[in-house]
């Protein structure tokens, strides 16, 4: 196309045209607009959402759901299964259970979006630097990502957990960030690789752009997009880590009212006849991890351009 | 292809020794700032300041870094990746060699992993080729469904259901039923029983592998569906070859390039998998000795153990990546 | 394979290609009024709308348009590779030697595939499978069409690069396509359409991706293996300059139809359709120095949403009110040749 002597007949210009048919949706509506469109059509989507937001809910506002204290445990009422007025039951301790499982979202909600957003940018700041400056910066952060990368998670967190005695939102979100960060790097790297290389990036440089700008301006909005997608199912896999974490014993301990802590204690009674004490805490975590799966699933394949 | 090899090991080496370090510095500080787990073994009753001294020389904890914040203890690293290379790897509390108690675990494990890998790669593959050629229907939405759902049971849920329900009152009930056959039976067990290795493995195998399969069901489709609309597809369709050709052979090798590299990273999932499905179903593995050693905050061998399989790790990463290159010609002379 | 499943392979489809009521005295092929519908969530898009064109052996046909024309579709409905929902053949023939290959069943359709027509692609490197060697896929062709054995398959393979001028044939067959250049890999492609002999190649763009130098060097070759083998060759381009070269006749297409047939030669003395005369315009020429592009105002229309009359009017600089709402079909110009516009007298000549 560059060469003056090819005859090539006139390609679609995009612009100029003074009679552009009505009716067009397709006008400027760029990656997002497009997506926003396609989510808002999606059934999974607003389902997903609305569990998401039941969810926040009960861990911002906990007295909205129940006016039942979780403490409020009466050891006579210990056990006693769903029922007309009580349709979650009561604990082994004599605590409503509904109770617990709303004020048990808080602390998990909590730990999953501060362990996100953490890895969130150190996985943007990361790849972005190595992506885009590569080869010396490149290598030594693909090396330090491989490094952790060879802790398997679970097991990482166990040995930083064994390190670290303090039991709190923060501590547990610390760990699971630090053995979380590796795959987030390696795709916003991969995102970063492709998107500099298109032609846009060279014409910004070749517009004298100096590298912050270009980054800011070109790569990161457009490459940012499967971090995106990655980052919500993240919050899933956090409540889920973090639960998991509880039960072995090593995330929150007693009192705390979480849902980990509430399977753990459920466990053993499932099998003498209190099933509810196990089945609700579990439902609980895996339709909330569901629905942060469910979004995250919507989010990718609105935002993949070649579904269009 | 050489050199990638080449390259690939000269990348092995120094992740290897820094994943190690990482371990190592983790442990150091948590004596630095933890204190002593020698003194704090015997709380009150501590024995004579000379007795805890020889104690500490047994489990190379007498280096004076360990005495100052921060400090990474070099020295103690390199002593200690040297007898990582001679397969040390220290001694338990009660004085037992980790290797040792290692190795009489690892059977079990492997059996259990290698039950998971099987059935993960086979169903998980054969889904996702199901729900891949017949898009949106009724297979492809009952597939990614169900996918979906395994994938939101975090493993120890979905271990702790099934060992309740269907491994115990199911069994429970087979146990009534006079046309079981015995083998059956002993596979509904909630705990692992020596007396069969294989058959009471199946359920924590299944249970292991239920996450798992998931990711490779979905890689799979969504492999399998973008190599389905890739141009070479229409090419092979213009050379008159059958649909089950191009779909059989042409598509299906490049579909699997991805889901071989997910295997190698899956290593890692299992490892953590292993652990909790070990713990609740009683099995003596490797990740039942942590789920124990957790338990009793015994962190030598926590970390002595975790170091193990880290190598493990990277190793199985290593061969997958050899693997990667064979299956996949466009790597081999990057 | 045995020697019984090989020959009976063999016999198998060459007997069904024999049984098929060839008439050698009709045109190679002849399509006639080809309509095809693409059924999206967004309407259905009539990218083909009653296409005619015929094409003798030895002969060579231009396609010429702009992106998205419908000339690949074209092809594609022809080679009958189209993926069938969403696409849909709404109409027409398609006659090769007077058979309709769009009432064959797919069977026979398969057998038709490489063996009579084929095909070659714009980008060869997407188009040719990554993970298997050149030689491999060369050979699947005479494996899977006439039962050859590995072996024999091979030297083939080994046979079609030399006949396309690969250099260092013998080491390149096992080599992958990623390895080659671009116009090595062109070649490759050209060897692939060539294997079982057909009586004609669609070339789908073959030149687009390539460089003007290593574009002569295809041409060339195309046009030679053509004579060699009295093939018909149908070029789907839209570069006016590669076609004006190579082709004995030219169809232009525009937003689906058919608006121009003539000779090469008529087309490029005196245009009769309001389209190609702005396409010639718009070749930039060394004395128009120091002058203004002159391009095409405007935008083809959606396929979903012709509109009625003639789908150029917006652009045409000719049309009059009548453009806007009566289609114009192909009216016969003197010399052999038609255009699809109402005032195409005025086109000729002015």
């Amino acid at each position: 196309m560059s060469d003056a002597s090819s005859m090539t007949v006139q390609e679609n210009v995009p612009t100029e045209s003074p009679e552009e048919p009505q009716g067009k949706k397709e006008a400027a509506r760029g990656l997002w607009g497009d997506a926003w469109y396609e989510l808002r059509r999606n059934p999974i989507f607003w389902f997903a959402s609305f569990i998401v937001l039941i969810v926040v809910s009960m861990a911002l506002f906990p007295f909205l759901w129940t006016s039942v204290e979780p403490g409020e445990c009466y050891l006579s009422r210990g056990r006693q299964g769903p029922s007309a007025d009580r349709w979650f039951g009561y604990t082994f301790l004599g605590c409503d259970m509904w109770s617990k499982v709303v004020y048990g979202a808080g602390k998990s909600l909590a730990v999953a979006v501060i362990a996100t957003i953490t890895v969130t940018l150190i996985g943007v700041g990361f790849g972005t630097t190595a992506g885009y400056f590569g080869g010396f910066t490149d290598t030594v952060i693909g090396r330090f990502t491989d490094i952790f990368f060879g802790l398997p998670f679970l097991l990482g967190a166990l040995v930083f957990l064994a390190i670290v005695p303090i039991r709190n939102v923060w501590s547990i979100a610390g760990v699971l960030s630090v053995l979380g960060w590796t795959s987030l790097t390696r795709i916003m790297r991969g995102s970063v690789l492709s998107t500099k290389n298109k032609d846009y990036v060279d014409a910004s440089r070749a517009l004298g752009a100096g590298s912050r700008h270009i980054i800011l301006k070109h790569v990161l909005p457009n490459s940012i997009a499967p971090v995106f997608v990655l980052s919500t199912i993240y919050l899933g896999v956090f409540i889920s880590a973090e639960a998991t974490l509880t039960y072995l014993g090593v995330g929150f301990q007693q009192p705390n009212a979480t849902w980990g802590l509430l399977i753990q204690e459920g466990q053993p009674w499932a099998t003498q006849g209190y099933p509810h004490l196990l089945v609700i805490p579990c439902a609980f975590v895996v339709i909330t991890v569901l629905a942060f799966i469910l979004l995250g699933d919507v989010l990718r394949d609105a935002l993949d351009p070649r579904n269009r | 292809m050489g050199r990638y090899l080449a390259r690939r090991l000269l990348q092995f080496i120094p992740v290897v020794l820094g994943t190690l370090f990482l371990l190592h510095y983790l442990s150091v500080l948590s004596i630095q700032f933890n204190g002593d787990p020698i003194r704090a073994l015997f709380g009150d009753n501590a024995p004579p300041e000379a007795v805890l001294d020889q104690m500490r020389a047994r489990f190379g904890l007498d280096d004076s870094c360990l005495d100052t914040r921060g400090n990474p203890c070099l020295g103690m690293f390199i002593d200690r990746v040297g007898q990582y290379a001679r397969l040390d790897f220290g001694i338990d509390f009660r004085g037992r060699e980790i290797t040792d108690v290692v190795s009489e675990r690892f059977p079990v494990t492997i059996r259990l992993t290698l039950i998971a890998l099987v059935f993960e790669a086979i169903v998980g593959i054969v889904l996702g080729v199901l729900a891949g050629l017949r898009k949106d229907k009724f297979v492809d939405n009952a597939v990614r469904v169900s996918t979906t759902l395994l994938i939101a049971f975090p493993v120890f849920v979905f271990g702790v259901l099934v060992q309740v329900f269907i491994a115990l009152q199911f069994g429970n009930w087979l146990e009534t039923q006079a046309w079981a056959p015995d083998w059956l039976q002993n596979m509904f067990t909630p705990v692992y029983l020596s007396e069969f290795p294989w058959l009471s493995l199946v359920i924590p195998g299944l249970v292991l592998a239920a996450f798992s399969l998931a990711s490779i069901a979905r890689l799979t489709r969504t492999s399998l569906i973008e190599n389905l609309r890739a141009d070479y597809v229409r090419t092979a369709r213009a050379k008159g070859l059958a649909q089950s050709r191009v779909v059989g052979v042409h598509t299906l090798r490049n579909s699997l390039i991805p889901v071989v590299t997910y295997l190698g990273i899956d290593i890692g999932n299992l490892m953590g998998g292993a652990l909790v499905t070990e713990g609740i179903f009683n099995v003596p593995g490797v990740g039942g000795l942590i789920f124990q050693s957790v338990k009793a905050n015994d962190s030598t061998v926590i970390i002595a153990v975790v170091a193990i399989l880290a190598l493990v790790f990277l190793t199985a990463n290593l061969l997958v990546d050899i693997l990667y290159a064979v299956l996949d010609p466009r790597i081999r002379y990057e | 394979m045995t020697d019984t499943t090989i020959e009976s392979k063999k016999s198998t489809e060459s007997a069904v290609l024999a049984n098929l009521p060839w008439d050698p005295n009709a045109p190679l092929l002849e399509v006639t009024d080809l309509q095809v519908e693409f059924h999206t969530r967004d309407g259905v898009a009539k990218a083909v709308n009653g296409v005619s064109f015929d094409l003798k052996a030895g002969e060579t046909l231009g396609i010429l348009g702009e992106s998205g024309c419908g000339k690949s579709v074209t092809a594609q409905a022809i080679m009958g590779i189209l993926d069938m929902p969403p696409a849909k053949i709404a109409g027409g023939s398609i006659k090769l030697r007077g058979v309709d290959l769009l009432q064959l069943d797919e069977k026979t359709r398969r057998a038709v595939r490489a063996n009579k027509i084929a095909i070659i692609f714009q980008d060869a490197l997407s188009a040719l499978n990554p993970v298997f060697t050149v030689g491999w896929q060369l050979g699947e062709l005479y494996r899977k069409h006439t039962g050859a054995t590995r072996a024999q398959a091979k030297a083939k393979a080994l046979e079609l690069m030399k006949l396309v001028k690969i250099p260092a044939a013998e080491e390149r067959v096992n080599a992958f396509p990623h390895q080659f250049s671009g116009g090595m890999r062109q070649r490759v492609m050209i060897a692939m359409a060539l294997a079982l002999e057909p009586d004609i190649i669609i070339a789908d763009e073959p030149t687009t991706a390539l460089d003007v130098t290593v574009q002569a060097q295809v041409m060339q070759l195309l046009a030679e293996l053509q004579r060699e083998q009295d093939m018909g060759l149908i070029l789907i381009t839209h570069d006016m300059g590669v076609v004006a070269d190579v082709v004995d006749k030219i169809t232009v297409m525009y937003a689906g139809d058919a608006v121009e047939r003539a000779d090469v030669h008529q087309i490029y003395e005196r245009p009769a359709h309001p389209y190609t005369k702005a396409l010639l315009e718009s070749i930039p020429r060394v004395d128009m120095k120091g002058q203004q592009l002159a391009a095409i105002k405007g935008l083809p229309p959606p396929l979903t949403n012709l509109p009625d009359g003639c789908s150029f009017a917006p652009r045409c600089t000719f049309a009059k009110d009548r453009c806007l709402t009566d289609d114009p079909p192909l009216y016969d110009v003197p010399g052999n040749r038609q255009s699809a516009c109402h005032y195409w007298e005025e086109v000729f000549n002015s």
